[in-house]
Order: C-alpha cells, then structure tokens, then sequence
C-alpha cells in the first residue's frame, strides 16, 4: 500500500475502472489564439473536478478513441484530449 | 403603409420565443410539435446549423414567433453554428433583437449535463421556462425530478414535455399563457456568465441535483449493454460493414418490384401516346423528350426511398455517432477532425446539407478539408446513374448464393468515393498542413427505437425532394435537350439517326474529342452537359438522346436495354469511375463558394475532380480494354 498520490491521466484509464476527474491541464499559450480552449471545452461537456467518470470503450487500433461516461453523459475522446484530464482511480 | 408592410409590423412586434439547449436534447422535435413544422431531427448533435423561425397560437389564442437554435453546450461559442445561438440569444445579431423569452430545454435523463447551460443562461437575465424534456424515459429508467422543487432552486417555472409525442408540448403552452403577457427585457452582455467559473457553475448544479432529483447510478442499462457490442474492437467494424453492405443489398433486391411498376406505367403511357397520336413534333416531344427523359429517372424513386429508409432508421436510433466511434482512428490518421464525420455523412443525400453543417467544426483549416470533400461522398444523385448502369451491364446473379453481385457493385462504388475522400484528405494534410491533434469530443447518446411518424415524414420529405426535381429542372431540362437535340434536322440523305446533325449532336461530337480517350460516345457526352445542373440528369438526358437516336419503329422507351447492347463493357465501366468523382454539379459548386466567400475553393474543387474522375475513367477504361471487356 502506498499513501503517495496516484493520480493518472484519463487516457490511460483502464477499460472498465472509474475514477474521479481532479485537475484539467490548462492549453499551451498559443491554444486559444487558434479558436480552441480544449480545456474549457472538456469542462463544458461535464470534466469538471470532483466528477465521477468510467472508462467504457476503447477503439482499435491503439486503443482510441475512448469512450467515456461522465453523470449520466457518454462522450467520445482521442487520447490526447483525455490526457489533458488527470483523474483519481478507484 | 401597405397590407403586406402592415402584416409584417404586426408579425414582428409578436413576442419572440427562442429554444435552447444542449445538443440532441429535443430542441428541434419540440419545435415541429408547436409549429407543425417538419424539421429534420435525429438522434445525433449538430442537426440544426442555423436559425429557423416559426410562429404557433397558444390555447389562449396568443400569437407567438418561435425560434429553433442550433443546441450547445456553453454560450462560450467556437463553432459558427453555436456563434449563431449565442448571438440570438444576447441579441447581438445584426437587425434583430434579443427574444422576450427563452424556453430552456434540458434532457431530464441528463440534467447533470444540461443544468449548468440554463444556471449560465440565466445569467443573462432574460425570462425564462424551463422545459424538462423527455421526461417518459426519464421516468422509465427510474428518475425521479422533483420539478415543483427544481422550479423554486432555479427561480423560474419548470414544465415537463415529451415532444416526440403528441400532446407532450401542452404543459408549455399553458406556461407560456400564464407568462403572457411577455414584457421585453434587454439581456444583461455576455460576459456575464463568465463572471461564475465552469467549476463554480458546476457544484451549484450538484447542489440543486442533490436537493430535486434521486440519487441515481445509471450503470449497466441497456445502452451500455449495446454498446458492449457495438462498440467492441473486433465485433463493432464487423458490423458497421456489414450494416452498409446489407443497404445496398436491399437498395438492389427490394426495389425490383416497385421499379417494374414504374416502368411499365411509363411504357405503358407511351405506347398509349404512340397510338392515339400521329407522328410529329408534339408525339416526339410527349414520348421521346419527356417520357423518354424524365420517366427514365422517376424509376429510380424506389431505390432512393429503401436507401433512405436505412439511413433514417440509423439516423434516429443513435447508431450513426457510434460509427463515427469505429471509423475515427481512420479520419484521424487522414487529418480529419472527428467532427467532420456528420457533415461526411449527410453527404450520401447530397453534398449542399453536408457542406454547410461543416459549420460546426471549429478550426477553418479543417472546415475548409471537410468542405472540399463532401462531393467524393456519394450523393444520392448519383444512385440513378450506378443503378442504370449496373442493371445493363452486372449480371443479375448470386454470388456464394446469397450475395447480389450488383449490390456487391455499388458498394464497391460507394466505397471507392470514400477512399478517394480519405485520400484527397490524406494529400491535403500533407501539403496545407496539419500540426496540430484534431479533437474529436463527441457526445454518444442514448439508443431509442426509430419513430414511426419520424421515418413517415422522412420518406415522404425525400419523395417529395425528388419528384420535385423530376418534375421541375430535370423536366424542363429535358424539355430543352429534346429541341436542341431535334434541331436542326437531318439533311437529304442523311446516314445516321437525325440527332446527331443536330446542335446537341455537334456539341457531343465535338466533346467527343476530349472524351473518347475515356471511352465515351457522343451521346455520353451529350448526357453529360446537362448533368451539370443535376447529376440524375444524365440519366435522362441518355434516356432522350437514345430515343431520338434509334431508327425503324421499335420505340423502346426503357433505357436499360439499349445502352446494354450498344456500350462496350469497358464504356460502362469507365463511366461509373467517372461518377465516383463527378465534379459536375452546379448547385455544390455554388454552395462551396458562399460557404467559403471566395471563387479559389470552388474552382479548385472542380479542377481537382474533374482531373481526378478523368485519370479514374481512363485507367478504369484502359485496364478494361486490356482485360479484353
């Protein structure tokens, strides 16, 4: 057993586990000038800190897209919009 | 003042009503219910793309304009379609003020999601009533809204609807008389909602959830369950192909008995004609122009209706975006954003609906991407000229005993305008340029059964689209291709058919020149030049110019035939390569360039198709000639 906190991002989730979203990742400077806050759209669509989540799907090959359900919401991500999201296993 | 100018006053000072919400929420079926409009709905986002405006009278006798919007998720808009919602909403747009009221509809089964859009709306200070939609399968799977409880957290009146059924939307009504008379109220600017954060907004919802609605854990339903499958990396792309190829088995099998009707009404009708009329221009025009011509696409009504029905039934009982699921590692690997998929795929009606719901991709460069190669996808204009051909020329035979090799054919073919689309991608991220990861974000509802009434209307939109067209463009167009192709006629002894001295045949011998390296006759040609006005045209424009080409009595007014016994197989087969690409539809063309405001992308969208569908019906020709076809 280990008390350090074992945060992980979304996209590495396993399929099937839950977990709670604790921290969306802010975009690089440049994100916004180009019309796309990925991490204010992320929270819009229910990543919100203190969510529940499961990881429900993985498509192939490479294991993306995810899909992932948040409240009573599923939604599709690509890995990279999911690593954004850290999240608290269960 | 004039009457009309009058009427208009009066219509524009009528309390305006706007809906809004999340996407997929009810938005669009709640307003076809109070107006008794038809617009399209599906079980998808992103169906509405712009402002449709309708009016209705309450049961008080209240006149009411109502506005559908394209749903969001935040008025924090990104792509143009949620500009337009955001705009309405504040009264930002140009000319027109901020609505009177706004009814917020929520989807009961997902207030989680849906709440924190109307706790920001709210923000703007505007009326409001809040519409608990869907509140039948809410109740089903076991949900339990405290509304009376909802209204007093929320400060506004809460209503429960069912819009997809009739009488669902009479809680509304009866709010909305209540709330009359509307006094109007300038909307608080938007910066408002950014006041609050997102994750501020978002434990106020938790709040109201925890004191109004059960505690509930939506696990294992049946969604999920199908999912499971659907979705299951081996198991899912299985049955997405053979979903697709089961359509266009059906497009083939199911049509044969309908389409036999058709034709021989047709027949029938010119053989009717032939009798009772003597020989001269007018019987030339009634058989040869426009039975011979616009007949010959009406055959084609049953195909497109069965096409449709699928993809209706697909459209409404949520499996599309789960397609766009199995298929996104593909669309990523080209550059494409994961949103270009709805926009890809409203194209196999027809490019026009597909290029402007490209709108709600929110980079430009993708938009633009997606844009250019929304016609690759086979519109449902092209099915007359594939099934045309692969009647004369596929066998109508089984192959393994149960596979029609001609729906085997047109499969083949729709697959083959998809791998092209996917290609021109591929070769557009490379040249323009993509650094960046597209995101995908896209919402994967519930699965409910197909409405029946949805489907009806659907089908019966669709026919009337198409009858519309064969009754008007494709009529008059035929109308004017009998005269330029009956004059002028034939001089003293003459040795071929008298169309081909005539204008249409001096044109299509002339385009020969350019086309015969591809295989296709002057008649082909002929066919083609109208079929830039509307791609079904050239079916029918076939479907006249072989009339007026045949000599001796035997008028045979079914095409199929004809061109079987007088094309080359390599011809056939040259001229279905060329349709993948087709670059000859007007209406697209000028779609492209209002959607993008600028000539350079159409016209490069014309120069690349039509290169593309040349290099494909020359090698297709070519490889067929040496095949021995």
């Amino acid at each position: 057993m280990t008390l350090a906190p074992t945060l992980i991002t979304l996209d590495s989730l396993a399929v099937g586990k839950s977990g709670t979203v604790i921290h969306i990742a802010p975009g690089a400077a440049g994100e916004q000038d180009q019309g796309v806050d990925l991490a204010r759209r992320l929270m819009e669509l229910g990543f919100v800190p203190g969510e529940k989540i499961r990881m429900l799907k993985r498509g192939m090959p490479g294991g993306e897209p995810l899909a992932i359900k948040v409240g009573n919401a599923t939604f599709a991500l690509r890995r990279f919009e999911a690593a954004r999201i850290s999240v608290q296993p269960e | 003042m004039g009457a009309t100018e009058q009427t208009i006053q009066a219509t524009l000072q009528l309390p305006l009503v706007a809906l809004l919400g999340n996407p997929n929420c009810g938005k669009t079926a709640l307003f076809n219910r109070l107006t008794g409009a038809r617009q399209k709905v599906a079980n998808y986002a992103g169906v509405t793309i712009e402002r449709k405006e309708g009016s209705f009278t309450s049961p008080d006798g209240r006149p009411f304009r109502l506005l559908d919007l394209p749903g969001a998720y935040s008025l924090s808009a990104t792509t143009p379609d949620e500009a337009i919602t955001r705009d309405v909403v504040a009264g930002l747009r140009a000319g027109e003020q901020a609505p009177d009221l706004i009814v917020c509809v929520v989807d009961a089964t997902n207030l989680r999601l849906n709440l924190r859009l109307v706790l920001e709306i709210k923000r703007l200070g505007l009326p409001m009533i809040l519409a608990l939609n869907m509140v039948d399968v809410a109740k089903k799977r076991g949900i339990e809204i405290d509304a009376d409880k909802l209204a007093v957290e929320l400060g506004m009146t809460v209503v429960e609807t069912v819009a997809v059924q009739g009488g669902g939307e009479k809680s509304l009504l009866r709010a909305l008389d209540q709330a009359s008379p509307l006094q109007h109220t300038s909307a608080n600017p938007l910066s408002a909602i950014d006041a609050v954060s997102v994750e501020t907004t978002q434990r106020e919802v938790r709040r109201i959830l925890a004191a109004c609605s059960s505690d509930f854990h939506d696990t294992g339903n049946l969604t999920e369950k199908i999912d499971d499958v659907v979705l299951h990396p081996v198991l899912g792309p299985v049955i997405l192909a053979l979903i697709m190829f089961l359509v266009f088995q059906a497009v083939f099998s199911w049509a044969n008995v309908p389409m036999d009707l058709i034709k021989e009404g047709v027949e029938g009708l010119g053989k009717l004609i032939g009798a009772h009329m003597g020989d001269g221009v007018l019987k030339s025009l009634l058989v040869e122009g426009i039975l011979g011509g616009a007949g010959s696409v009406l055959v084609f009504l049953p195909q497109i209706l069965i096409l449709f029905f699928f993809i209706l039934i697909l459209e409404d009982c949520g499996y599309l975006p789960r397609a766009a699921f199995l298929l996104d590692r593909l669309m990523g690997g080209v550059g494409l954003s994961g949103r270009a998929f709805i926009p890809l795929l409203s194209s196999f009606a027809c490019a026009i609906p597909g290029i402007m719901a490209a709108r709600t991709i929110q980079n430009p460069r993708d938009r633009l991407v997606t844009i250019m190669i929304a016609p690759l996808m086979t519109c449902s204009a092209r099915l007359p000229v594939y099934a045309l051909i692969i009647a004369a020329f596929i066998p109508q035979r089984d192959l393994a005993g149960f596979i029609s090799l001609q729906g085997l054919v047109l499969f083949v073919l729709y697959f083959a305008g998809i791998a092209a689309a996917m290609a021109v991608a591929y070769f557009m991220k490379r040249t323009v340029g993509a650094d960046r990861q597209q995101p995908l974000m896209l919402e994967l509802p519930s699965y409910h059964w197909p409405h029946l009434r949805n489907l009806g209307i659907g089908l019966w939109e669709r026919a009337k689209i198409f009858l519309s067209r064969v009754g008007t463009i494709i009529l008059t167009l035929m109308i004017l291709l009998w005269f330029l192709s009956s004059f002028p006629g034939a001089p003293a002894g003459a040795t071929h058919p008298p169309i081909y001295y005539s204008l249409a045949g001096l044109l299509g011998r002339g385009l020969e020149l350019i086309f015969a390296p591809i295989g296709f006759n002057w008649q082909i040609c002929i066919a083609l030049v109208p079929g830039l006005a509307a791609r079904e045209v050239a079916v029918g424009a076939l479907g006249t110019v072989y009339a007026l080409s045949q000599t001796g009595d035997d008028l045979a007014t079914s095409l199929t035939p004809i061109i079987a016994g007088s094309w080359p197989l390599a011809t056939a087969l040259s001229l279905l390569a060329w349709y993948v690409f087709a670059p000859q539809c007007m209406s697209t063309l000028s779609v492209v360039k209002r959607e993008t405001n600028s000539w350079r992308y159409p016209l490069l969208m014309a120069g690349y198709m039509f290169g593309l569908a040349y290099a494909a019906s020359f090698l297709t020709y070519r490889i067929a000639l040496l095949m021995g076809a």
